[in-house]
């Protein structure tokens, strides 16, 4: 008990009265602990948060009518197969050709909120539509009709049935829609208004739904879609996800092999500090020795030591760290990141195992010389 | 006696000499292989980006409204088309080296010995081009579809001795028909017939499953287009657009003369398209957005992101080198408490410690330059399998990074040496 107590109250006296030294050892602990707890923050984190990013290409899930059409009650029912959490947006389409100008165009029914989310990618010169009898026009289209925002414009419906009248509406032109592919060449309403226009009963043609999830997941909610609901056969688009699994697996290992390079050399870097401030202490060594210090009771000394300066840098790295990762995940993806509990012990562990390792080479060289010549001065 | 005392200091204080040159030397490497990494990360992601296919498609003048729109099926020649003789003029605008792959297209349809209507596209695969400039490449869709997969046989080799004579069939197309890889299948097209042998089968998951694929000539032939082609894709390397590039983009003569240099001096994608436009006659070249936009978000990311990690490593660095510079020179009060006994001013001391750290820093920032070069390698090679390049600019940066952290992290030392009361080390306290 006696022995305890002389023990803890070396290490609490040695750390206090050498206090510049013992905070350039701290320092050097906590620059490794925070780079280690900040950089495995990121690694973690950056899969979730660059899938995000990969959303910016668009829908990676496709709903097709398996028969002839599908509703929108379908559409729902197969969405909550897939966790809200991953699940980034999912626009409804229903196609029918209209004339504008006595000319035959495709137009889509489609929500436009939702489309602003699976199609994070169109340009939309102007404003989308938000009110009803509002039209987004396809650049290819303005152009050969010679539209432009703010005018104007009747479109009619020919019903198949033709006993029926044509049926017409003007909508106004809020946005031209400029993509680079063939959106271009088509027109978007409301689906309110392609319902009111169209008369015909409610169905959709197809989904668009972008999911942020790995190919593996996508491929199990495609299974579990296409076994749930008969009327709707999903797919999955393979450019986008093909595409998405191989740069993502990139670039996750550009982030772990930096992680990992970098978390070597600062490692080491600790350990070479904490060398240099153990050797300092040779004579210190020789001295216990001479008045009788076991070389087990000095060994026990130092590690108390280590451990406690250890620990000490891995709870002041660890915060540090997740203030460094917080802030790359608010500049970078403008998300937060919530803190990892797991990380921390890992943090304190390691920082007190390099501690450790660093410490025990200087002390066993230095308890293994004789005393009389440590303190000589050789 | 300066240098017989430095010479001493390394001959019989090497370990210690050798401690503060690792550090410096982790340090450095460290610096070197993240800065080298983070400017070459945007060229290497963008590369590896290219797994989307083409960012920048070309079509004829007032063409796309009339084929794509009504799906028009008797596409009549005379209607406007590119000429394929000015292709290889797309590698020789400015930003040529930019240019990663282009494929041509031609879409006609031909019947099927069935009488199945089937869509026909021809394109080049691996195409050799020998460029007016005496350059030779090879170009071709097989890198802009690179999400295909071949279920069966493999992708049309031009260069093969098979002969040209060959098709790709898509999967759903396949099963329908029951094609297999080795079949001889004769399609009629407007002009004229073909005999083609089946080389590949693919699945692309889109709407090719139920088209067919066959060298350009082929096509041609089919539906009697020689030398005309419907579209062109290119997949090019570019800078993630700005405000000038958004601005250039609707119009380019808006710009002022120093703005408008500067747009068609940097490879953003609408100045890519201009000048793509430029060498091709009646051509309207635009941005995939869906590809090009999506690139210069992921692309900003990555960079970003690099850099921050980065910065934690070079602050986690610096911090490093100077902590144990202050605890070498610590280590040494008494030696030096003796130099002031004997009579050394504050001066000279300053100046020996400082030169011995020095020799230690540069030994071991050269050392760690060229660990850190190999560092940087190993990622390269590891992640992206290509070599990272390294560029002069990093030995500066990383020279002026040793010397400045050294330094600073010598003077809290010094401070101490300088205050120091020699009959106080001296007496141990």
């Amino acid at each position: 008990m006696k022995r305890r107590k002389m023990l803890v109250r070396m290490i609490t006296a040695s750390l206090l009265r050498r206090r510049s030294r013992m905070l350039v050892a701290l320092l050097a602990i906590a620059i490794g602990a925070t780079i280690l707890s900040g950089l495995v923050t990121i690694y973690v984190d950056v899969p979730q948060q660059m899938g995000a990013q990969f959303r910016n290409y668009g829908a990676n899930m496709i709903f097709m009518p398996a028969e002839e059409s599908f509703t929108d009650a379908d559409m729902q029912e197969s969405l909550s197969t897939i966790s809200s959490k991953e699940l980034v947006g999912a626009t409804p389409y229903q196609y029918n050709t209209v004339r504008i100008h006595e000319q035959p165009i495709l137009a889509a029914g489609t929500d436009m909120a939702a489309v602003q989310k699976t199609s994070p990618y169109w340009l939309v010169e102007g404003q989308y539509p938000a009110k009803t009898h509002e039209i987004l026009v396809g650049k290819n289209v303005a152009e050969s009709l010679e539209l432009s925002v703010g005018e104007s414009v009747t479109v009619s419906f020919t019903p198949e049935d033709k006993s029926k009248l044509d049926s017409t509406i003007d909508f106004q032109i809020t946005g031209i829609l400029n993509t680079g592919g063939s959106e271009e060449e088509y027109v978007y309403v409301s689906m309110e208004d392609m319902e009111e226009l169209t008369a015909l009963p409610a169905h959709l043609d197809i989904a668009e739904i972008s999911v942020s999830a790995g190919s593996a997941q996508l491929q199990t909610y495609v299974d579990e879609i296409n076994a749930g609901n008969t009327d709707i056969s999903a797919n999955l688009v393979k450019r986008v996800t093909a595409s998405e699994t191989t740069v993502l697996s990139k670039l996750q290992a550009l982030v772990l092999l930096v992680t990992v390079i970098v978390l070597a050399l600062t490692m080491i870097c600790v350990a070479t500090t904490m060398t240099a401030v153990v050797s300092e202490r040779r004579s210190e060594i020789g001295l216990k020795k001479a008045i009788g210090a076991s070389d087990s009771g000095i060994i026990a000394e130092f590690m108390g030591e280590g451990i406690l300066l250890g620990g000490l840098g891995g709870i002041l790295g660890s915060v540090v760290g997740f203030a460094f990762a917080q802030f790359v995940s608010v500049n970078v993806f403008g998300s937060y990141i919530s803190f990892r509990l797991l990380l921390l012990p890992i943090t304190i562990i390691v920082s007190i195992a390099v501690t450790s390792v660093a410490c025990l080479l200087p002390i066993r060289s230095a308890t293994s010389v004789d005393p009389a010549l440590v303190l000589k001065g050789e | 006696m300066f240098f017989k005392m430095i010479r001493g200091t390394l001959l019989h204080q090497w370990k210690k000499m050798l401690m503060i040159a690792l550090t410096i030397a982790l340090g450095s490497s460290l610096a070197t292989a993240m800065i080298s990494v983070v400017m070459d990360v945007g060229d290497k992601v963008n590369q590896e980006l290219k797994a989307y296919g083409a960012n920048i498609t070309v079509v004829p003048k007032q063409s796309s409204i009339v084929s794509n729109l009504y799906d028009v099926e008797d596409e009549t020649p005379g209607s406007a088309y590119l000429k394929e003789s000015e292709l290889g003029n797309i590698k020789t605008i400015f930003w040529a080296f930019n240019i990663v792959d282009f494929a041509p297209f031609v879409t006609t349809t031909a019947a099927l010995p069935d009488g199945t209507e089937i869509h026909v596209v021809g394109s080049w695969f691996n195409h050799h081009l020998d460029l007016p400039t005496g350059e030779q490449l090879d170009a071709g869709m097989s890198s802009l579809r690179s999400w295909w997969d071949i279920r069966e046989g493999q992708w049309i080799d031009e260069q093969s001795d098979t002969g040209t004579d060959v098709v790709m069939i898509g999967a759903a197309l396949a099963d329908q028909e029951q094609i297999s890889v080795g079949d001889q299948i004769s399609f009629s097209g407007s002009a004229s017939d073909a005999k083609l042998t089946v080389v590949g089968i693919y699945e692309s998951g889109g709407d090719e499953d139920n088209q067919a694929y066959v060298p350009l000539h082929v096509a041609q032939s089919l539906a009697d287009l020689s030398g005309s082609i419907g579209s062109i894709e290119v997949s090019a390397l570019t800078t993630p657009d700005n405000e000038l590039a958004k601005k250039a983009a609707k119009d380019p003569s808006s710009l002022t003369v120093a703005q408008y240099e500067v747009w068609y001096c940097t490879a953003y994608a609408s100045s890519i398209c201009y000048q793509i436009q430029e060498v091709i006659t009646d051509s309207v070249a635009s941005p995939v957005r869906q590809v090009a936009d999506s690139e210069g978000a992921i692309l900003d990311k990555t960079e970003l992101l690099m850099l921050l990690i980065m910065f934690l490593s070079l602050v986690g660095s610096a911090l490093g080198i100077s902590n144990l510079v202050t605890a070498s020179v610590m280590e040494r009060s008494g030696e030096i408490g003796l130099m002031k006994a004997i009579g050394a001013y504050n001066r000279s001391v300053t100046a020996l410690v400082l030169t011995e750290i020095l020799i230690a820093s540069i030994i071991g920032g050269v050392v760690g330059f060229f660990a850190g070069i190999g560092f940087a390698q190993i990622i390269g090679q590891s992640v992206f399998g290509s070599a990272i390049s390294i560029r002069t600019v990093v030995i500066p940066i990383v020279g002026v990074l040793v010397t400045f952290v050294t330094l600073a992290g010598s003077i809290p030392a010094i401070r101490m040496l300088l205050g120091l009361q020699p009959a106080e080390v001296l007496h141990g306290r």
